[in-house]
């Protein structure tokens, strides 16, 4: 199932299927890349930012680039 | 000539640092920052060489004040060798600097850090094959014992710029 990474809930994970525009580049330094394996880590409330995990990293990201990643989501 | 280390934050850049250039270490304050940087020598044949321990960085575009320094380091030493310091067990997101470099026309180096830790990981990592791509010379290094670093320093002298379309090439890509 595609989600928004930002609407990925504690503990799911996925790959990454797509990345808007030149997000692309700003996160590619960080190890997010389409077809990425990543793990939902912890997520904040109120709008707060999300953690997830890529490569054993733990990578914080704001909300508004987490909307604009999307990711399948893995039963 | 200059020696630039560069790499993510944390994957023992300031090590190498100390291992290349032994005890003669002074520090120095980069103008306009409070980001530090290290600047030490090290005798290379018969060349007295300035190596500088940069920043940390991500990638090639500065998100905070410490990138923003590694970047201009960077743009103001063109002609200078980069060893590129990389985390073995990371080393996706590590090659990406290191082709970022690349693409900038600076002569790199590799340096394939942390080696023993991948070991422990099971992480296998064909140095030929990397070399073969990337057209720079590829040195796996222990920099906590010493290992590697002589290997790794005597690649920086022949270290020669590599086009980003050859690597491309290589890598069959497009």
């Amino acid at each position: 199932m595609e989600k928004k990474l930002s609407e990925m809930k504690y503990g799911e994970q996925g790959i990454v299927k797509s990345i808007k525009g030149d997000l692309r580049n700003k996160v590619a330094g960080m190890g997010i890349r389409v077809n990425k394996r990543i793990r939902m880590a912890t997520k904040q409330p109120i709008k707060g930012p999300v953690v997830i995990t890529v490569d054993e990293s733990n990578i914080s990201l704001g909300l508004g680039i987490a909307e604009n990643i999307t990711i399948e989501v893995e039963k | 000539m200059r020696i630039l280390l560069m790499g993510h934050p944390n994957v023992g850049k300031s090590v190498v640092f100390n291992r290349i250039t032994g005890a003669n270490v002074t520090e120095s304050n980069y103008p306009g920052t409070t980001v530090d940087y290290e600047k030490g020598y090290v005798r290379i044949g018969h060349e007295e060489m300035e190596v500088i321990d940069v920043p940390g960085t991500f990638s090639l575009e500065p998100k905070d004040k410490a990138e923003e320094v590694a970047v201009k380091m960077l743009e103001r030493n063109k002609d200078s060798v980069v060893v590129c310091v990389i985390d073995s067990t990371k080393i996706e997101r590590g090659l990406y600097l290191a082709l970022e470099i690349i693409e900038r026309g600076s002569r790199v180096v590799v340096a394939l850090n942390m080696w023993d830790i991948a070991e422990d990981k099971n992480i296998n990592i064909d140095v030929e094959k990397l070399r073969q791509i990337l057209g720079v010379p590829v040195v796996p290094t222990i920099a906590v014992s010493g290992e590697g670093i002589k290997e790794l320093v005597s690649r920086i002298s022949g270290a020669t710029s590599v086009k980003i379309e050859s690597v491309m090439k290589n890598v069959g890509g497009n």
